[in-house]
């Protein structure tokens, strides 16, 4: 009876949200107020509804009720409850309406945190973020419906979740990704609803920036968890594997990230307006391609997803609709959208302009990457396959002028500057950047230039990031926004240190050892202690100990190589011992005859700092919603609604 | 690969370097070839995997190539040798560096063009705009430009 | 003119929209292989039932040949082996080439006479197609055919060119479709 309650409750959803992408556009535009005043109610009974569908299936899961052929497929009795629970979106069709939940999600807090924006603007982007919600809410409906039974033969046990998913990467890293995929959708809206009106001002800028500020700290905060649990999960020791998967998300966070600045850009200064609106619609729409290739299967990812060609073409079609729909408009009103600033050649608009352009230019790299194979295969000229030789080629030249820019940028005025202005603070940029460098290269002893050009380019940012912050004539004064931008640059230099020594420092040693052995890898004694057999909640496994030792600390790690019974899955659990400094990373591999076992060690320095790196841009995205201006703009809604 | 098991179980034996002891899955005595070999094996792909390349795949077709390039490479193979024998056996997939061709040059050609294109762009929009807004018009704008910026500094202390 | 340039990003997304569609009804994972229409490579191996007895490239060219990989270990192959002998019996000269499990043949301690007794007791309750068994003892001869697994067929003329190829287990509608074409034309 519940799994239909939730089924039902997604198709009033879907009638419910044809309405609100409907009626109150016709109410905004025809000047009727009681049809514009109905988005806000059926924007709330929507979230109720697809939050009833939610709570439906969760407890399908939790309750093990294997008649649904979702809960069937992808649970267990034996499976430990928080499994259960977020086996929701372990697989395609809960992964959609988890996705559908948020975006009901974010529309709800637009309509609640809007209140000072004028009833017929609001109505329209809530129109907007309707027709998406049609088209996926369908999506999930027509082809991949969570709630379908089984019935009259349902299986007595469920054939498990996939073991790689068993995890608490697992439990939050999809939410939130798809916080950030899906945070975009309120960009799109508010620019799509602006290029209806055509009312491009300074106050879309002011209003789309901190959700856009929003779904960006959560996109970061989603591919961070992404890359750390792939780092500890899939038992080789990558952290980024330029996967279709992994690009699809990295995309979108390109664009927000030009987006953001761009966005500034246009609050402060009314330029790049047209280019900013751009930008908003591509940060969705990527979004939205990501979740096409996912989900389509239509290329060879790592990450394995079920694919089906019927499912691929309905979110092409959706695609075409919605992206093709939004470019189409921005293609007949963009040209009304005149930007009257004017500024010089040297000046922040420009350096923020170059800056926005070398992420589109990366942008664009990796939609070529991730795409060209396809083309290359469809044009007839047999299979190829573009890869880490590749993108790590031409993301260490992109490195360089990106983050010469980075450095400079923040220091320089709006509209116009003199580079002769900064000599004295370049200069001494300059200085603490060598010396920054060679305090790193000295105890590192590192010998790869693009590692040490990475940590030179680094050391620039953060050099001149504190500069400008010491510069200021009242550090207490800096506004919190200012502090933003300032953490969010020192990660981004951070997170290139922890490339740059991980990527060309790191040792491993791939070995057959026997319990009792010991070997040494840079100063550090790994010893095989034992091998022992257990038997864990769904699986049975290899437990290997190891101590390692250095100097007088020792620590000790514990390595796993599992089998799960129900998929009969062998998966590896790396045993690792994180530092600010280095990572020891041991990882199973196979038994041998001799009684000796396959063993990887890993020696890896800093790669701590690439997600230290993702966690400060998260902080700083956080820093900038703190900012008192967005406040007060909630403050104004706040005493309105009072009022009123 | 057999001298040098030899010379770790002498070494054993007679008690030198007993941590050396462990034997290495693919031991090189070169230290430029064990490079070379871990290069290979990070671009070469498992063409049976989903997508990974063959230093992480523990199909039987990566430890198969992964075997070959072993071997390649103590023989004294360049890098280029052992991808050009993979690529002629397993096709272009195999290598995770796509070739050079009228399809693929574009990967380098657009990104470059999109550069000088948006650049140029903007240059042109910021000339325009000098032109054709007259300075008195944007002296009004630059003021209430302004103003707003006081009044949202002045809502920033009050709040 | 200027409008012109707004029409790009719809443009590009529409022509990438094409390749996507076109992408839909693509197998990403079937890669073309790439010995196709080449010349069989050379190699020397013994027989898989008896040592002693050893082929080359010659022993498959003479006649259109099937070159079926295959291992009693894989379950596909078992699939395929009843319509193999059909065709064996349909007068189609197949050759087998054995593919040992890796995981196991890595160590080099795999043992022949039980690889034997299985391969035996198969043939005899499934169908033998074969005409002799190459045993690939290192899977060298399969890494030079650009094998990735078992099954593979390779379909080889009289002068030991590759014409055909196929990943996976051939049925009676993939043979009419794939190879049949080919055989008949030779005649």
């Amino acid at each position: 009876m519940i799994p239909e309650i939730g089924h039902f409750a997604l198709l009033i959803a879907l009638v419910f949200a044809c309405c609100q992408s409907v009626l109150p556009l016709i109410g905004a535009q025809k000047n009727n107020a009681d049809l514009t005043a109905l988005a806000k109610p059926l924007v709330y009974a929507n979230f109720a509804l697809l939050t009833l569908a939610m709570i439906c299936l969760a407890w399908a899961f939790y309750f093990n009720d294997f008649s649904v052929t979702y809960v069937a497929m992808n649970s267990n009795t034996q499976l430990p409850w928080y499994y259960r629970l977020s086996a929701l979106w372990g697989a395609h069709e809960g992964s959609l309406l988890l996705w559908v939940w948020i975006l009901s999600l974010w529309t709800t807090a637009v309509a609640i945190f809007s209140r000072s924006l004028d009833d017929v603007d609001i109505a329209r982007v809530l129109a907007v973020m309707g027709m998406i919600a049609v088209g996926f809410i369908a999506f999930v409906v027509f082809t991949s419906n969570p709630f379908e039974r089984t019935f009259p033969n349902f299986p007595v046990d469920g054939r498990d979740l996939n073991p790689l998913l068993q995890d608490f990467g697992l439990i939050i890293h999809p939410p939130m990704l798809y916080m950030g995929y899906v945070g975009f959708s309120v960009v799109f809206a508010f620019a799509v609803a602006a290029l209806i009106s055509g009312k491009l001002d300074a106050t879309w800028a002011r209003w789309s920036r901190p959700w856009t500020l929003s779904a960006w700290g959560f996109l970061t905060m989603g591919i961070t968890l992404g890359s750390w649990w792939a780092y500890y999960e899939l038992g080789w020791g990558g952290w980024w594997f330029w996967d279709p998967v992994e690009n699809a998300s990295f995309m979108p966070w390109l664009a927000g990230t030009a987006l953001i600045h761009s966005l500034s850009v246009t609050e402060k200064r009314g330029a790049f307006k047209s280019w900013t609106v751009l930008l908003a619609i591509s940060a969705f729409s990527l979004s939205l391609l990501g979740t096409f290739l996912v989900r389509s299967g239509i290329l060879v990812s790592v990450h394995a997803f079920a694919s089906d060609p019927t499912r691929g073409l309905f979110i092409l079609i959706y695609l075409l609709i919605v992206i093709g729909g939004a470019l189409t408009l921005y293609a007949m009103r963009a040209s009304t959208v005149v930007s009257t600033h004017r500024y010089k050649l040297f000046s922040r608009e420009v350096l923020l302009f170059i800056n926005n352009v070398l992420l589109v230019v990366a942008l664009v790299v990796v939609l070529l990457g991730t795409l060209l194979p396809l083309v290359h295969k469809e044009l007839g000229l047999g299979s190829i396959s573009i890869g880490a030789p590749f993108f790590n080629q031409i993301s260490s030249i992109w490195f360089i002028p990106f983050s010469i820019v980075l450095g400079i940028a923040p220091l320089i005025r709006w509209k116009q500057d003199k580079l002769s202005r900064h000599n004295k603070t370049l200069f001494t940029g300059l200085v603490l950047t060598l010396l920054l460098s060679l305090t790193f290269y000295l105890p590192l002893a590192l010998d790869s230039a693009l590692t040490m050009s990475g940590i030179v380019l680094a050391s620039w940012i953060i050099c001149l990031t504190l500069l400008e912050v010491i510069k200021n004539k009242s550090v207490k004064k800096l506004s919190l926004s200012h502090w933003g931008m300032v953490f969010g640059h020192l990660g981004f230099a951070v997170l290139i240190i922890g490339i740059a020594v991980t990527q060309f420092s790191t040792v491993e040693k791939n070995l057959r050892m026997k319990p009792g052995e010991s070997v040494n890898i840079q100063g550090y004694d790994f010893t095989f202690e034992s091998i022992d057999f257990v038997k864990g909640p769904n699986y049975s496994a290899y437990m290997g100990e190891f101590e390692v030792v250095k100097g007088n600390s020792q620590v000790h790690l514990h390595a796993e190589k599992r089998y799960y019974n129900v998929q009969s899955n062998v998966m590896t659990e790396a045993g690792i011992d994180a530092g600010l400094w280095r990572d020891l990373y041991v990882a199973l591999g196979e038994s041998l005859d001799d009684g000796s076992w396959g063993v990887r060690l890993y020696v890896k320095p800093f790669v701590r700092w690439i997600w230290l790196g993702g966690i400060l841009m998260v902080v700083a995205a956080a820093f900038c919603l703190a900012d008192p201006r967005y406040r007060s703009i909630l403050a104004a809604k706040l005493t309105t609604s009072k009022a009123g | 690969m057999l001298n040098l098991y030899r010379f770790l179980i002498m070494a054993s034996f007679f008690w030198l370097l007993p941590l050396q002891a462990v034997e290495q899955t693919y031991a090189f005595d070169d230290v430029n070839k064990q490079a070379i070999f871990d290069e290979l094996t990070q671009e070469l792909r498992c063409p049976k995997c989903q997508n990974q390349n063959i230093a992480d795949s523990n199909a039987m077709v990566a430890i198969d190539l992964k075997n070959k390039t072993y071997e390649l490479v103590q023989k004294g193979e360049s890098k280029q040798d052992v991808i050009d024998f993979m690529v002629a056996r397993y096709g272009q997939f195999v290598h995770y560096d796509p070739p050079v061709n009228a399809v693929t040059i574009w990967l380098w050609i657009i990104p470059v063009i999109l550069l000088f294109v948006l650049v140029f762009i903007m240059f042109k929009r910021n000339k325009e705009t000098t032109t054709r807004v007259s300075d008195d018009y944007l002296k009004q704008a630059e003021e209430v430009l302004n103003q707003l910026d006081s009044d949202s500094a002045k809502k920033d202390k009050e709040a | 003119m200027k409008n012109l340039r707004l029409f790009i990003p719809i443009g590009v997304f529409l022509l990438t929209a094409v390749f996507l569609y076109k992408g839909l009804f693509s197998d990403p994972t079937n890669i073309e292989n790439a010995n196709l229409e080449r010349p069989f490579p050379e190699f020397k191996l013994p027989d898989l039932m008896d040592p002693s007895i050893s082929y080359s490239k010659q022993d498959v060219m003479g006649d259109m040949t099937l070159v079926n990989v295959w291992g009693t270990w894989c379950v596909t192959c078992r699939v395929e082996l009843p319509f193999m002998t059909r065709l064996r019996q349909q007068g189609v000269r197949i050759v087998g080439v054995y593919y040992d499990n890796a995981a196991e043949a890595a160590f080099g301690n795999l043992d022949v006479s039980q690889t034997q007794q299985e391969v035996k007791e198969m043939l005899a309750q499934l169908g033998n197609p074969f005409q002799f068994n190459i045993y690939d003892v290192k899977r060298d001869l399969s890494l030079d055919l650009g094998v990735t697994g078992a099954p593979e067929s390779f379909l080889v003329n009289e002068k030991g060119i590759i014409l055909a190829h196929r990943r996976g287990a051939i049925d009676e509608r993939i043979w009419q479709k794939e190879f049949a074409p080919i055989i008949n034309g030779a005649k």
